[in-house]
């Protein structure tokens, strides 16, 4: 055998060995994260040592448990307040991932829905749906937040309400430019020539063809979303503010940051963890559902 | 080829309205196609071909693009004067249209059994093994290898040939009458061209479809098509059977367009000849013959008016000064 021939032989070898052995991790990790956060929100009450809200005003600022001078009781430490900061992080994954999620799947729906109708449809109804998207980018977000809340009273929904009113513009435009470049494709015409419908080529061939940057800009949006939601809570327009918010205690140490940086450091890598994993976990899926990388 | 009239065109104007210009990209074209029978439309690139077969198939790009003007009655209904929801009635099952470029018209996020059975589905509501069933036929038909297993295959796992078959496939699918090949062929290389119209002569035999073929190259044409049609600046200048195209051509065009083709019967020193000039701007067409500007043999009267048809023999008609 010659030695070029081994050689094209190892990297065969080693092509094979690595895809059975990595072929999973980048997906297992992300999930694993991800579902344990949304098992933890769901049994955050079973979980937490501590009720979020309560206080004890003896406890204030205690460092994590591991530290110097750390109170074995409160693994994470505690608030101002004296509440433990991990009871507080365990709750705090139900707002910020319902919110999160149910802002993402909003946006996206009616971005998805509006950029494809304006991007294929084109002519008339793609300028008039265009400009009500570039009135919607062009509007201060927080500004209108801070408007519904006052009068709608600050609450889930409003944030929830809020947040969607402006989010769905940036998938509008994506998906509009996505739609409009497929429109020219042969493919698009050969449906046309099989004799499919407007609404039939508009969800069968446009649709799957915008699925992968729409994966993408919504993994991406998570943390968006949990930042834009702990603005809101900081200025006071959020989730009123008993209930706890990763975005709303992050906010909350600022203050305290060069004394007791734990009651910010703590929910921050929640967050970071949340983002990371839906960053990963979107790689990965935009990877699944492109055809030509399957085969690897 | 039976002597039945599957498609007839009389005096069909498209235009494109645009912000700068009309441009009338079809200028009163008036054809036939038989059952069986393959007419070639040959013409330069922009001469108004491709947009004669999107007419055809009511499928011109628009607001832009539009018929004013003439009647395409096909199997006794005139197309032009269909609603939107007819019209797609038609297309796919009745007429089918294959495009250019096999590589970009197969949707990329499905399998080629996907999108074969879609318009099996669309036109004939069957129960789903029967569409199968429908879609390995027309695979078959096409002559592509080990259907049952094409059929779970993404089109990018395909060579552009198969590809273009697969195209086929979804454009017989559907058993239609009339097929309109716009140079489905100039993509491929020359040994894949050569099998793909052999191959679809076999499928004309065996259902009978009559096939409009678009093409710039008359070597094409000689090998597939029994009329033809040359177009020039949105007109058809001369229609002929083929075997008398290539030895009588009537038309300075025709006649130069052959001369500039290579063959085998020519001295090898012998240069190919070539037509002198541009095609006009569609925008801006000169008063009387549109070739005048590019004739050899132009007369006074090329230039101020435009020729009337002019039959010269059985199924042969010129438009030129020259023949009267």
């Amino acid at each position: 055998m010659s030695i070029e021939r081994k050689k094209a032989d190892d990297i065969v070898k080693g092509f094979k060995k690595r895809r059975t052995a990595t072929l999973q991790w980048n997906f297992l990790i992300p999930v694993a994260v991800l579902s344990l956060l949304v098992l933890t929100a769901i049994f955050a009450p079973w979980l937490a040592p501590y009720p979020p809200t309560q206080t004890s005003l003896t406890e204030r600022l205690a460092p994590p448990s591991f530290m110097e001078g750390g109170n074995p009781a409160y693994f994470l430490g505690t608030d101002t307040l004296g509440r433990d900061i991990l009871s507080r992080v365990i709750f705090g994954a139900r707002v910020s991932l319902s919110v999160s999620l149910l802002v993402i799947l909003i946006t996206a729906s009616v971005g998805t829905l509006i950029g494809i109708i304006a991007g294929y449809t084109g002519g008339r109804i793609d300028a008039i749906l265009m400009r009500i998207t570039d009135i919607s980018l062009s509007f201060p977000a927080i500004l209108i937040a801070l408007l519904l809340a006052v009068i709608l009273g600050p609450s889930f929904g409003t944030v929830v309400l809020a947040l969607s009113l402006f989010g769905w513009a940036g998938y509008a435009r994506l998906v509009r430019g996505e739609s409009l470049r497929l429109r020219q494709a042969d493919f698009v015409s050969q449906a046309r020539i099989t004799g499919s419908s407007s609404m039939r080529i508009m969800t069968r061939h446009i649709f799957p063809n915008v699925i992968n940057p729409l994966i993408v800009i919504s993994t991406l949006q998570i943390g968006m979303v949990i930042l834009a939601e702990s603005a809101l809570s900081y200025l006071g327009a959020g989730i009123p503010p008993t209930t706890p918010s990763w975005g709303a205690m992050v906010s909350d140490g600022r203050n305290f940051i060069d004394v007791a940086w734990w009651i910010s450091f703590f929910p921050g890598v929640a967050i970071g963890l949340v983002v990371l994993s839906g960053n990963f976990l979107g790689d990965w899926l935009r990877d699944k559902l492109d055809p030509r990388l399957r085969q690897l | 080829m039976s002597n039945n009239i599957i498609l007839q065109v009389e005096d069909l104007h498209t235009a494109f309205f645009t912000r700068k210009a009309v441009i009338r990209a079809v200028d009163g074209v008036s054809f036939f196609v038989r059952e069986g029978e393959t007419l070639g439309i040959v013409g330069e690139s922009g001469c108004g071909k491709t947009v004669t077969g999107l007419s055809l198939m009511r499928l011109l790009p628009e607001p832009s693009g539009r018929i004013i003007g003439g009647k395409i009655i096909f199997d006794g209904r005139n197309l032009v004067e269909l609603d939107k929801q007819q019209m797609r009635a038609y297309r796919g099952k009745m007429i089918s249209m294959i495009l250019q470029d096999p590589m970009t018209s197969l949707n990329p996020v499905y399998t080629i059994g996907d999108q074969i059975s879609e318009s099996v589905k669309l036109h004939q509501g069957l129960p789903d093994d029967m569409v199968e069933k429908e879609v390995i036929s027309a695979l078959r038909l096409l002559k592509i290898p080990a259907p049952e297993q094409r059929l779970n295959d993404y089109p990018f796992q395909l060579s552009g040939g198969m590809r273009q078959r697969v195209v086929g496939a979804i454009a017989m699918s559907c058993h239609p009458r009339l097929l309109i090949a716009d140079e489905p062929t100039t993509a491929l290389d020359a040994t894949i061209q050569a099998q793909y119209i052999a191959l679809f002569k076999d499928i004309q035999q065996k259902t009978n479809v009559g096939i409009i073929f678009i093409t710039h190259d008359f070597g094409v044409v000689a090998n597939m098509c029994q009329r033809v049609a040359v177009m020039y600046a949105g007109k058809i200048v001369e229609t002929a059977p083929t075997s008398v195209i290539f030895k009588a051509p009537r038309h300075p065009y025709t006649a130069a367009l052959i001369n500039s083709v290579p063959r085998l019967d020519r001295s090898k020193d012998d240069r190919l000849d070539s037509i002198e000039g541009q095609p006009p701007s569609m925008a801006n067409l000169p008063p009387g013959c549109r070739f005048a500007p590019r004739c050899t043999v132009v007369q006074d009267i090329c230039r101020k008016q435009e020729p009337p048809e002019v039959k010269v023999g059985d199924e042969h008609s010129v438009s030129c000064w020259r023949v009267n």
